[in-house]
């Protein structure tokens, strides 16, 4: 009986689960409720596996978009701190290898938002593309403001304003819409909370620090200076925990993946 | 409220009961069985059993390991446990309201 059952399961379904769907079926007395309910399984198989294709695709594409936007997240937040504290350090004012570093490690992390958004997206995905749409425009504003600075160095562009503060407007925008993105990747929570957190402190230190040093209120120098350390250890780690995470979830759908087929 | 295990249609219910069935460690398809049977008082047939499972593991919830006696049992993914924990939170708060609004109209 059981084998006369297991054949009405497709060839590929028997492959991967005939053997242990057999041990089950011998397991135990084949009531007319089990019958009913195998046959409705091989029905479903049967119209299941030619789903499974379109559906094994759309697995792929999330875990593509995991495996970039997690590489992307663990090169791009180091490759921006190194480009930014190199930059710093230069004494030449001209446009040095530094200023390509950054940029390099900027648009790394527009990669990584994006990848790693197209992946939370499929739960939340006002949420997610809404928390989106502050950082990435923050990275491309900082990215323009970086290519400019080491193309025309201090002179003004885009009307008055010079490369430095649209570099400056665009990184702070980045840091504190990082937040937000923390916040869906908080809510979604696929990901690393703890990496989430970890934007968060960064996103709510450069929101302390940047009135205090626009002599909004005032500060000690120090405090300002351990604001911006702690904001700048806290986003590079998010991002490094939060790529890892993503790699960490992209092994295990690929493994899946791989045994289905 | 969200809708149990997204994308499972009519395999929602019993893909809920298999990951619960396996958030204390990995059991193959005959104890997971007779799990759910203990724990809901109503059986789940086998033909059931298989769709939820294939398709828990298709979405990467679960995982098969390497077999045991011809048997081969599943175990959670870090993926699955997150899912699972978030629907029980949400099946929860949506018993805990239903609750309040029942408390409410019998007053």
């Amino acid at each position: 009986m059981s084998h006369l059952l297991l054949a009405l399961y497709p060839a590929s379904w028997r492959t991967r689960y005939g053997e242990e769907f057999e041990l089950i079926l011998a397991d135990r007395p084949l009531g007319p409720f089990d019958v009913a309910d195998v046959l409705l399984g091989a029905l479903d198989a049967h119209l299941h596996l030619r789903g499974l294709g379109a559906a094994s695709q759309h697995a792929k594409g999330f875990a593509m978009s995991l495996r970039i936007g997690g590489w992307a997240a663990i090169a791009g937040g180091p490759l921006w701190f190194l480009g930014l504290a190199g930059a710093s350090a230069d004494a030449n004012d001209g446009p040095g290898p530094w200023s390509g570093v950054m940029v390099a490690g900027t648009a790394a992390l527009l990669v990584a938002l994006t990848g790693l958004s197209a992946f939370q997206a499929r739960r939340y995905p006002r949420l997610t593309w809404a928390a989106f749409a502050l950082p990435a425009i923050g990275i491309v504003v900082s990215a323009i403001g970086a290519v400019a600075m080491a193309v025309v160095g201090d002179r003004p562009f885009l009307g008055d304003l010079s490369p430095w503060y649209v570099w400056m407007s665009g990184t702070i925008t980045m840091f504190v819409g990082s937040g937000l993105f923390a916040v869906a990747t908080w809510r979604t929570p696929t990901l690393s909370r703890r990496a989430a957190g970890l934007l968060a402190v960064s996103s709510v230190a450069v929101f302390a620090a940047v009135p205090a040093m626009t002599g909004l209120f005032a500060a000690p120098d120090a405090v300002i200076t351990a604001l911006f350390v702690v904001a700048m250890a806290a986003f590079v780690g998010g991002w490094i925990a939060l790529g890892t995470s993503a790699l960490r979830i992209d092994r295990s759908i690929s493994s899946t993946l791989q045994g289905a087929n | 409220m969200e809708t149990p295990i997204p994308e499972l249609g009519r395999f929602a219910e019993p893909a809920l009961l298999i990951l619960v069935s396996l958030s204390d460690g990995p059991k193959h398809g005959y104890a997971i069985m007779t799990d759910v049977e203990a724990g809901t008082g109503r059986p789940m047939g086998p033909g059931t059993l298989y769709a939820a499972l294939a398709r828990l593991e298709e979405r990467g919830l679960i995982e098969a390991l390497t077999p045991v006696d011809r048997r081969r049992p599943y175990r959670l993914t870090g993926v699955g446990a997150t899912v699972l924990a978030e629907q029980l939170r949400d099946l929860s708060e949506f018993a805990s309201a239903g609750l309040r609004r029942l408390g409410q109209a019998s007053r």
